[in-house]
């Protein structure tokens, strides 16, 4: 196997993994379905305290607080203000509390006199443009251009326009996205394990383990190095958790006054209505194509919802080639918290435009959905990945291939499309360590926090693929600082980063422990091969030792070495296509997805199990941001009004359709790449598309709920 | 504070707490026992779901108090209540979960599998569908559930080779 080469690290042929490229279970599953898997929010630790903050309770306020009453409840250990003068969203935080008990964190937030006067404000995109509007903040207009104001958009203002008068067929309509929430099951914060001294341990629910330490350690008053950050276990990210959040900030300073542990996390309202949002959209598009097919002029006027953010960068037009183009991008903001990060920040509200423009144009000259989307995309992955999904969702057995349904009967079942791209290589800065004991115990160590999506069990499958053993004969050491480097989550960056550091590290271990091996084997190191748990010399694979035997005779500080990122192990450029199929019931409106096919690459995949889990989820929360997901605000009252799972419809077991997830197997690269992201892209414009092949109505604003297709159907007779 | 004689994975413990406390702050904050996941303190994401006498029951909308005199089976008890059983190895809901990956950052999975184990007592050769009403109540927001129904089902085969 190649990975017994002396040379440079490589992955090897995949006809030759044992470990890697296989389907493996995670090694957290014991614990998690014991329930012994300690999240942080689970964390306990002696003489701590709860906390909670104070949120404002307007969408723009000036205000003043007394934090002094909390203080006379017998419990309530101390009461700070976080910040004084102005809020610019309902549910900003502007005190923290804590007490001996949660309960008696929440009497001493309610107690916290907040004396506001509610300044003039604006929670929708209309009310936003609206003439003599209120200003959302004194930094910018509420419509600026999103690359500042001498930005006059992007591409040939004049040959679009005269690209679209040549079209042969033209389209022009508004697309809406709504803003979908993160909802991570464990909410934001931290424990801020303090005790007084100069060192303080950081159990904290975040994506970037690594960056908690320099965040903390100025509220807790403590040099940078003496603070540690553990992640054991963490309940979902998505983008969300970059930062230690104004919970985690509150919990070390108040830790830090008190000299005593708090532990801050969450409720679910402070969830919705400061911690996790998906930018919502409203996209103006006019489109040409011709007649063989080709897009020919796009036209794109985009408003980002991303209230007092920018929102994120995507922008039209999308994957597909465009002959000439013209793109405005702008933020609209709003009182409302910041968009972050999620899945493809941007890529699925451009996708689904996109692809339902795609769609509208190809009926517009009767072609097929498939083939116009091969005539305007280059790259030959989306190629092959169109025909696979079209197989597997049975376009060709489709009746609606070029032409929608008519939207009568009762029932109707439609095909949608959609592409995506992305990145998903890594970068420089993790390290990793890889140890053998002389007891014959494996450790592999990074300190990079796992979301959910699998690297505690890759940080143990690549050395055992390494010295021919299972992923069970390894111990995974993550989640921690005191660790060598791991990386931020985000950006499927993940694997890409990591693994070329693990995959150095158990190289070097490998080669060094063969140096040692060669004598007792009596041949050359080079010839020194390990396979199925044993070590034996390359010409006598009878003779050798098992690997318990072989480690034996290391000497008692064993063996260990670090590894470095190798760039020519991973790379970067994922492409997808998917396929979905759907039910719509033309008397209620109501749409079922029956069907959703992923076809993906991502170079080498290391462990197919976690990866199809990935690609579901993606496909999953897609079916969410297409029919069911979006935060609802009161226009005059500036609040959310959904800010709770009740109210908020995630997708759940009744609306799962059939999920396939197929790795692209004609992707041959030698390289990792992530897979958080892309997955993500492309189901929402699948879905809408379904939609209307099944009908006729083309409805452009999510989430697609049924009294917008009852609408649209009635338009249409 | 008020005494309370709470009968938790076959053991009767005398535990003391406010008598507004809900069964999932006395077994999380109280007994510690933080398997039982508080996702939102309003029975709409199922991660608090214990079983009552076997039947689901979400800890977040219980009085510790109301559940005197009842059994109650946190995630931690079912592998133990497994062994009194005479099992060997693990909990076949357990097992299954695991073999199928049938989790990614696994919040919200301990409710999810004692939503499966009261279906399989209640029907231990359940279809798809019965399975995805049973875990309606329970929301996940990373793996796409797809796993979750396969070990649901497969859990119910297991169940049935050991009944």
């Amino acid at each position: 196997m190649t990975s017994q080469d002396n040379g440079t690290p490589s992955w090897g042929a995949r006809a030759d993994h044992r470990v890697l490229n296989k389907d493996t279970r995670r090694l957290s599953g014991p614990e998690k379905v014991k329930g012994e898997a300690i999240y942080s929010i689970d964390r306990h630790v002696p003489d701590m305290l709860y906390g909670k903050l104070v949120c404002i309770p307007v969408a723009k306020a000036e205000f003043t607080v007394d934090v002094d009453p909390a203080m006379e409840i017998e419990g309530v250990v101390i009461a700070i203000p976080l910040r004084e003068g102005s809020t610019l969203y309902n549910g900003q935080a502007v005190a923290a509390v804590a007490a001996e008990t949660p309960e008696l964190a929440e009497d001493g937030a309610r107690a916290v006199v907040v004396n506001y006067t509610p300044q003039g404000f604006v929670v929708t995109a209309e009310s936003a443009k609206a003439p003599g509007a209120p200003q959302v903040s004194s930094r910018s207009p509420n419509h600026a251009p999103r690359g500042g104001s001498n930005d006059k958009g992007r591409g040939d203002m004049d040959a679009t326009m005269e690209a679209l008068d040549a079209s042969d067929f033209v389209v022009e309509a508004e697309f809406d996205v709504a803003i979908q929430h993160h909802a991570c099951l464990e909410t934001h914060g931290l424990l801020a394990d303090f005790k007084g001294g100069d060192e303080a341990t950081i159990y904290a629910s975040t994506q970037v383990a690594f960056g908690i330490p320099g965040s903390a350690a100025g509220p807790l008053g403590l040099d940078r190095q003496n603070v540690r950050c553990v992640v054991e276990h963490m309940g979902g990210g998505f983008g969300a958790k970059f930062s230690m959040d104004v919970a985690g900030r509150a919990a070390c300073l108040m830790a830090a006054e008190v000299g005593r542990p708090v532990s801050m996390f969450n409720d679910r309202r402070q969830e919705f209505e400061t911690s996790g949002n998906r930018s919502g959209s409203i996209q103006r598009i006019k489109a040409g194509v011709a007649k063989d097919g080709e897009i020919l002029a796009m036209h794109s006027d985009m408003d980002k919802l991303g209230g007092v953010g920018r929102g994120p960068g995507a922008v039209q037009p999308y994957i597909y080639n465009v002959l000439e183009s013209f793109t405005l991008d702008y933020a609209l903001h709003t009182n409302t918290d910041s968009s972050r990060a999620m899945r493809a920040p941007g890529h699925p509200q451009v996708s689904f435009a996109m692809e339902s423009v795609v769609d509208m144009l190809a009926y517009g000259i009767g072609a097929d959905l498939v083939e116009i989307r091969k005539r305007n995309l280059s790259d030959p992955a989306y190629h092959r990945q169109l025909d696979r999904v079209a197989q597997e969702i049975g376009w060709n057995e489709h009746q609606h291939r070029t032409a929608p349904g008519k939207g009568d009967g009762w029932i109707a079942e439609g095909i949608g499309f959609g592409v995506s791209t992305w990145g998903g290589g890594g970068g420089p800065g993790a390290a990793a360590e890889v140890r053998i004991e002389r007891d014959g115990g494996v450790t592999s160590s990074i300190g990079v926090q796992d979301l959910g999506t699998g690297v505690r069990t890759l940080v143990a499958m690549i050395p055992a693929e390494e010295f021919g053993l299972q992923a069970s004969d390894v111990l995974p050491r993550i989640g921690d600082t005191q660790l060598p480097n791991g990386v931020g989550s985000g950006g499927s960056v993940t694997t890409a980063s990591v693994a070329p550091c693990l995959k150095d590290a158990s190289h070097k271990t490998r080669l060094a422990f063969a140096e040692h091996l060669a004598s007792v084997l009596k041949c050359e190191a080079k010839d020194v091969t390990f396979a199925d748990g044993k070590v034996f010399a390359k010409s006598a694979p009878d003779r050798g030792l098992t690997w318990k035997d072989a480690c034996a005779t290391l000497p008692a500080e064993g063996l260990a070495r670090t590894g470095k990122w190798i760039g020519d192990l991973q790379t970067s450029g994922a492409h997808g296509a998917q396929a979905a199929r759907v039910q719509v019931d033309l008397m209620t409106g109501a749409v079922k997805v029956l069907k959703m096919v992923a076809v993906q690459d991502s170079g080498l995949v290391l462990n197919p199990l976690t990866w199809r889990s990935q690609v579901n989820g993606a496909m999953i929360q897609s079916i969410g941001l297409a029919l069911y997901e979006g935060r609802v605000m009161e226009p005059d009252l500036g609040i959310q009004i959904n800010a709770n799972l009740g109210d908020y419809k995630l997708p759940g077991c009744m609306e799962i359709p059939e999920l396939v997830a197929i790795v692209d197997d004609e992707d041959t690269r030698q390289a990792v790449i992530g897979v958080g992201e892309p997955p993500a892209i492309p189901g929402a414009g699948a879905i809408a598309n379904a939609i209307h092949n099944a009908c006729g109505a083309r409805i452009t604003s999510l989430p697609i709920t049924p009294d917008k297709v009852l609408e649209a159907l009635a338009k249409l007779s | 504070m008020r005494l309370l004689e709470l009968e938790i994975n076959g053991d009767r413990l005398h535990v003391a707490a406010p008598p507004h406390w809900t069964l999932l702050e006395v077994l999380r904050y109280e007994l510690g026992l933080t398997g039982t996941k508080q996702g939102c303190d309003k029975g709409d994401c199922g991660a608090c779901t214990v079983l009552v006498d076997g039947k689901p029951q979400l800890s977040c909308l219980m009085l510790g108090s109301a559940a005197q005199g009842h059994a109650i089976t946190t995630i931690e008890g079912l592998l133990p209540a497994h062994r009194a059983q005479g099992g060997a190895g693990a909990d076949p809901v357990q097992d299954a979960f695991d073999r199928c990956g049938a989790l990614q950052c696994g919040f919200c999975q301990p409710g999810m599998m004692l939503s499966a184990k009261a279906l399989l007592s209640e029907n231990p050769t359940p279809t798809s569908t019965d399975i995805k009403h049973a875990l309606s109540g329970n929301l996940c927001r990373c793996t796409g559930y797809t796993q979750i129904l396969e070990a649901a089902l497969l859990a119910a085969t297991k169940t049935e080779e050991v009944l």
